[in-house]
């Protein structure tokens, strides 16, 4: 509690306001506010400050992070070592200014198609993909079809959430893969539906979900494929995505999401148990 | 050593972190640029010293403070270098009315307003009202006296509300 007798009278509002007072100088307080209308105007000047810089601060966390940052922070020794070579290539030289060129260098390589996979920096990122995409081709395509998909304002899926038990039948019958559509609403997912795609020549579900941010995140899974251990998941970061794969049964699956969520290894765990 | 899965619910706690600490990070530097650099040197620190966190309390807390002094490190080294010319805002009382925030570019122009405040207002701002913290345990964040704060605090709120009058204004 702040002892505030003898200063200014908005900066004991202002702690009023926080609760800081002790009761005696609150008491105090709230007869001056009863019978004081400038006291109470300026309460409100204040409060009115309060709610305005709320709403300008919370705009702040809609601004990107910076994923060379991200990726570092993911893959860095200790999560998935077999990447670590990419992780330890990505270190950012410090107080070196890359995260505008690296954010700049992204951009111009998405908008060229990003076949090339990996999107690293320019001048400090001079990595090229890592042996683990040659594996597992089938998971770089559908990191391209993602791009292409989650922008879709209309056609984000083929056959909408509201067919549910259809899209269990169709693609469990396309894709040779029998499996539940995960319920990921307490992850703050809603399942919008799904599409059939093609990867490495044989054909992949893809079960598609938005977040309250409108991110789109997709499950994606075919018959056979990494040979991953059960129950062990790697993630990979490609530029804006993250893909966390694991194996089970006899198909393989992969979540894809923007790699800015911290959480996505959490869901992809969620979804795993219930698939 | 921090065992491998703490260490990695330490990362993933730090990524989710990240857009608060850069908002943090904006309201020290008042500089894009300047706070993506300290956010980076930031997070390079968390994870090197990760198995000094104890798991209690606020992550971002212990974050914050760390984010603070080496902010403070830097601005003393450009101190230095710019021949004693710059006076630490940490030390400072009186607050400097210049507005530095004017470098950064931004599109949002109700975040340029608020980068534009003066140095010391918006992180105290941004500490208790935002993010909740006591006056107590924003002054340990900033390194100032919880009474510093509080007249901080008091100050933004004005400054806020005459910048809503402003916009106010323009927007009729």
């Amino acid at each position: 509690m702040q002892q505030t007798m003898g200063l200014a009278l908005e900066i004991r509002l202002s702690a009023y306001i926080d609760g800081e007072l002790p009761e005696a100088e609150k008491s105090e307080l709230d007869a001056l506010l009863a019978r004081d209308e400038n006291a109470r105007a300026l309460l409100q000047t204040l409060r009115a400050g309060s709610a305005f810089g709320n709403k300008a601060f919370d705009d702040f966390l809609h601004d990107p992070v910076p994923l060379a940052l991200v990726r570092q922070i993911k893959q860095g020794p200790g999560i998935t070592p077999r990447f670590a070579r990419v992780a330890t290539a990505n270190l950012p030289q410090r107080n070196a200014r890359v995260w505008p060129r690296l954010a700049a260098a992204s951009v111009v390589l998405l908008f060229l198609g990003g076949a090339s996979g990996f999107i690293l920096g320019s001048t400090v990122n001079t990595d090229v993909p890592g042996p683990e995409a040659a594996e597992r081709p089938w998971v770089q395509e559908i990191a391209d079809s993602h791009r292409i998909y989650a922008r879709q304002k209309r056609h984000l899926v083929e056959v909408p959430a509201s067919q549910a038990a259809e899209i269990e039948t169709w693609l469990a019958s396309s894709v040779g893969v029998a499996f539940n559509i995960p319920d990921l609403s307490p992850k703050g997912l809603t399942f919008e539906g799904a599409r059939l795609l093609v990867a490495n020549g044989k054909p992949v579900a893809q079960l598609v979900y938005r977040d309250r941010d409108s991110n789109i995140f997709a499950i994606c899974f075919q018959r056979n494929g990494s040979g991953e251990q059960p129950d062990q998941f790697s993630e990979t970061i490609r530029g804006d995505l993250s893909l966390v794969t694991w194996q089970k049964d006899k198909a393989s699956f992969v979540l894809i999401g923007p790699s800015s969520d911290p959480a996505l290894q959490d869901i992809a765990q969620t979804a795993a148990a219930v698939i | 050593m921090r065992p491998a899965a703490n260490m990695k619910d330490f990362r993933r706690d730090l990524v989710g972190l990240l857009p608060k600490l850069r908002r943090f990070a904006l309201t020290l530097t008042r500089d894009a640029k300047d706070a993506d650099d300290l956010v980076q040197e930031a997070c390079e620190r968390a994870i090197t010293r990760s198995q000094l966190w104890n798991g209690e309390g606020r992550l971002e807390s212990w974050v914050y403070a760390m984010t603070r002094n080496l902010w403070v490190d830097e601005v003393r080294k450009r101190k230095v270098r710019g021949g004693g010319s710059m006076v630490d805002i940490f030390d400072q009382d009186e607050l400097s009315a210049e507005p530095s925030g004017e470098r950064a570019v931004y599109a949002n122009q109700l975040q340029k307003m608020i980068l534009c405040m003066p140095e010391g207002l918006a992180s105290a701002f941004l500490l208790v009202n935002v993010d909740g913290y006591s006056y107590r345990e924003a002054a340990d964040i900033l390194g100032i006296p919880a009474g510093t704060v509080m007249s901080r605090l008091s100050t933004a709120r004005l400054r806020l509300a005459a910048m809503l009058s402003e916009d106010a204004e323009r927007r009729a």
